[in-house]
């Protein structure tokens, strides 16, 4: 029997208040997808490496690998546990309950521009390319491409939200979806850090909420189910923990602390956590230029 | 121009692997284009635009694995692709290498009869259990954990004591045995020289010079950092020294460690007069007529500890590269720094490393702090801001609490490093580099950004810093050693050959006047 640590609250009621039944999506060291038999929505096992996230229940696990899971092996719920198949137990009534909370858009923004210097820097160094950051040395012609397209569509979503514009706010939005290397593509990922900067409570880019919120229909297509899971989060103002505490960091925190916090960010994925700092750091810049 | 594609259903990898797998696609022989990635609609726009659309490519959906080669000629195709399947496959074959995987040492004992050692890195708290089922089923145990009692560890290592077997640890990081290293540790030559030690980078830099200077290791044996404490007795390192004497292999043994509590260097001393073999003592900044008195060869520093030992060892003096100080470059530095550039800021992942160049720089030099000097008086105020001459080990507990130890993420020191390079008092910062099993895959190449930073904002500040890199590796480690001093070098840091040179280096660009050396 395998404890949760920590759930999704949203995960946690799914669980605890229908009969919740589904099956495996997808397999990784560190993570599995169930797709939800009720709603098709997919909800994430976490191993204890992984930080708190939306619909995701992390468990007191370092692997999951040699737990012989396949896709579509049957999850269901019973006495309180999780069960797949008969290869994983997992006991809920352990788990304390999570949820996103964004911090609030400050009045006085003198933190947040001292820091924004650093960690642009930060990610200049460190960040990872391959996505929309672009490598000095693309491996090959299809990657120096999306980098390019990759470069365009951002610019072109961030003058869009400068100028105050929403007739095609949701068209540039929707031409990043599934564009990019990666399991969640780099468009994606952008997405979801500039999402969840339009929706800091007093957020100068706040009018765009709306937008993100209808225009998330739109996407489902477009994208695989386990990005697009993240990126329907982020429309609603929810992401993953590591990405809450860098907002909080850099709006509120020290030079050294949003580093630490950026680190973090950085470290999700392949080059997701570069493409999720860029998005982050995109809102924080028009919400700096919008708001002053 | 010849294409082939496949489209693999419902098919999901993490972004680390396709992006890993995607670039190794791209060098395999005779690819002129690989592309690993996600059939989604703005995906297959690009390939369209880089002329690569197939009607396979058309049909493929977001949740689809596309894999497209493209070679120059159509007789490549296959076997290119067949190659780019082996490095799918592989990554699997590679994730299910280790599927005997047992949930208890009973059950591993009984799985693998033969085994006669275990590795340990578990929780503390459950550390001790699991290292005395190991005893029990008679076998020799390192452990890596820490946060075990004193009383704990001295009962593990009496069990052990009395049943003939070596318990190493708690908190020993490394050690070579039998030619495999455990842990963190350098690949090195196979040889005739036995270390004991108590110190984990200490121990891999002996080891790293004994090997550069043409010898090699019978068996490295950690300790844990307390073995030397009045409570453990030293039970480990007096176990150690006697099993390295009854091994025929070894000719020469090696101690390395802070200097022992006084009750327990004397039991040490003692053993080193009844040992058959010559023994090579080399307690950092410790009792020189007290090893004599009983025998041993003192050594003052790592680099001195590894060359008696060779020399011991039947190594012909003739043909070792003693690796001299670089005499005119200090002078050259020297000259360069302005009178306010004063001071050495020391940034260290090994502990030893650390403590063996601030023992050199306090010879010499008043004012030293540290995080981990011994003389409460020294030490730093604030772990996190810099006094006159300091010297911090970023692997002490203040800075692990909770993060990978520099030697797993040396990424942790980037911030400090460049705080201090801003600081204009500063002339010489230096730094190490460990490489071998266990450590970071490219120390250097992580801080290089930042080195490259520093250095560029001196410059434009009018001033000279100077830094020093020490590389602790041997050829045959992974990464490559050349190519991390290569990058070094490259960056416009000064490459220390060891990490006695890196501290008297250090030391002796930013003495001033009559105490040249």
């Amino acid at each position: 029997m395998i404890h949760a640590k920590s759930g999704d609250d949203y995960f946690l009621q799914q669980i605890v208040a229908t009969a919740f039944t589904g099956t495996v999506h997808s397999v990784f060291k560190h993570a599995l997808n169930i797709r939800s038999d009720g709603n098709d929505e997919i909800f994430t096992l976490a191993t204890k490496a992984m930080d708190r996230a939306p619909n995701t229940l992390v468990i007191d696990l370092d692997t999951l690998d040699h737990l012989y899971i396949n896709q579509q092996d049957r999850v269901s719920v019973r006495d309180n546990q999780l069960l797949i198949e008969e290869k994983l137990q997992i006991a809920i009534h352990t788990a304390t309950r999570w949820q996103c909370q964004l911090p609030i858009y400050p009045a006085d923004r003198t933190s947040l521009k001292m820091n924004m210097i650093r960690v642009k820097q930060f990610i200049d160094l460190h960040g990872k390319g391959g996505g929309i950051k672009r490598n000095d040395l693309p491996v090959s012609e299809f990657e120096a491409e999306t980098s390019r397209l990759l470069q365009q569509r951002t610019t072109l979503l961030y003058e869009e939200i400068l100028n105050q514009r929403l007739d095609c706010f949701q068209t540039y939005a929707t031409d990043l979806v599934g564009l990019g290397p990666g399991l969640t593509p780099s468009g994606d990922d952008f997405l979801v850090g500039l999402f969840a900067i339009i929706h800091l409570e007093n957020s100068p880019c706040s009018m765009y909420k709306p937008l993100c919120e209808s225009v998330i229909k739109m996407m489902q297509p477009l994208t695989n189910e386990i990005s697009f899971t993240t990126l329907k989060k982020a429309a609603h103002g929810q992401v993953r923990e590591s990405i809450c505490s860098f907002i909080h960091a850099i709006l509120y925190g020290t030079e050294v602390e949003s580093i630490e916090a950026l680190r973090r960010v950085l470290a999700i994925g392949s080059s997701s956590g570069t493409d999720i700092a860029l998005g982050l750091i995109s809102g924080l810049e028009a919400n700096i230029v919008l708001g002053g | 121009m010849s294409i082939k594609v496949v489209i693999k259903r419902n098919t999901y990898f993490d972004s680390v692997s396709l992006m890993s797998l995607s670039t190794k696609a791209n060098q395999i022989e005779g690819v002129e284009q690989a592309i690993i990635g996600m059939g989604t609609e703005m995906n297959k726009g690009v390939i369209r635009n880089v002329g690569l659309m197939t009607p396979e490519v058309e049909e493929a959906t977001a949740g689809d694995l596309m894999i497209i080669v493209k070679t120059t000629s159509a007789d490549q195709t296959e076997s290119a692709y067949l190659a780019v399947e082996e490095l799918l496959t592989n990554k699997d074959k590679a994730q299910a290498k280790s599927d005997i995987k047992y949930a208890t040492i009973d059950s591993a004992a009984q799985g693998i009869p033969d085994a006669n050692f275990a590795v340990i890195s578990v929780n503390g708290a459950f550390a001790v259990r699991e290292a005395r089922k190991a005893l029990e089923n008679d076998l020799h145990v390192m452990l890596f954990s820490d946060n075990v009692s004193v009383e704990d560890e001295v009962e593990l290592k009496t069990l052990a004591h009395e049943k003939g077997l070596l318990m190493m640890g708690p908190d020993c990081g490394t050690a070579i045995i039998g030619n495999t290293g455990l842990c963190f540790a350098n690949a090195v030559r196979k040889g005739n020289i036995g270390i004991v030690a108590a110190s984990g980078t200490g121990s891999q830099e002996v080891s790293v010079r004994i090997h550069d200077f043409g010898g090699g290791i019978t068996q490295l044996i950690g300790t844990g950092g307390r073995d030397l404490s009045k409570e453990v007795g030293g039970m480990m390192m007096l176990d150690g020294i006697k099993a390295l004497d009854a091994d025929e292999a070894t000719k020469v043994i090696v101690l390395v460690s802070k200097p022992p509590e006084a009750s327990v260097e004397k039991k040490v001393l003692a053993q080193i007069k009844e040992c058959s073999k010559p023994v090579v003592v080399y307690f950092i900044g410790g009792n020189e007529e007290a090893v004599v008195a009983a025998g041993g060869q003192f050594a003052k520093t790592s680099k001195e500890a590894a060359l008696k030992a060779v020399l011991l060892a039947g190594i012909d003096e003739a043909g070792i590269n003693k690796r001299a100080l670089n005499i005119p470059l200090v002078e050259e530095v020297r000259a360069k720094l302005a009178p306010e550039q004063k001071y050495i800021r020391g940034l260290f992942c090994g502990g030893t490393l650390c403590d063996e160049s601030m023992y050199l720089a306090m010879e010499k030099l008043d004012n030293i702090y540290s995080n981990i000097q011994k003389n409460p008086d020294f030490l730093l105020k604030d772990i996190n801001v810099s006094q006159e001459h300091t010297f911090i080990d970023f692997g002490d507990d203040d800075f692990t609490n909770g993060k990978p130890h520099p030697m797993i993420d040396p990424s942790s020191r980037i911030e400090r490093f460049l705080q201090e390079a801003k600081d204009p008092t500063v002339g010489v910062i230096v730094m190490d580099f460990v490489l071998g099993f266990g450590s970071h895959e490219d120390p250097v190449g992580v801080m290089l950004p930042a080195i490259i930073e520093a250095k560029q904002l001196a410059e434009k500040e009018g001033r000279h810093l100077e830094i020093i890199g020490y590389v602790l590796g041997t050829d045959l480690d992974t990464p490559n050693i050349d190519e991390q001093v290569t990058k070094l070098v490259n960056a416009g840091v000064t490459h220390a050959s060891s990490s006695t040179n890196a501290g008297l280096l250090a030391r002796e660009m930013v003495l001033k006047g009559e105490n040249h050396e």
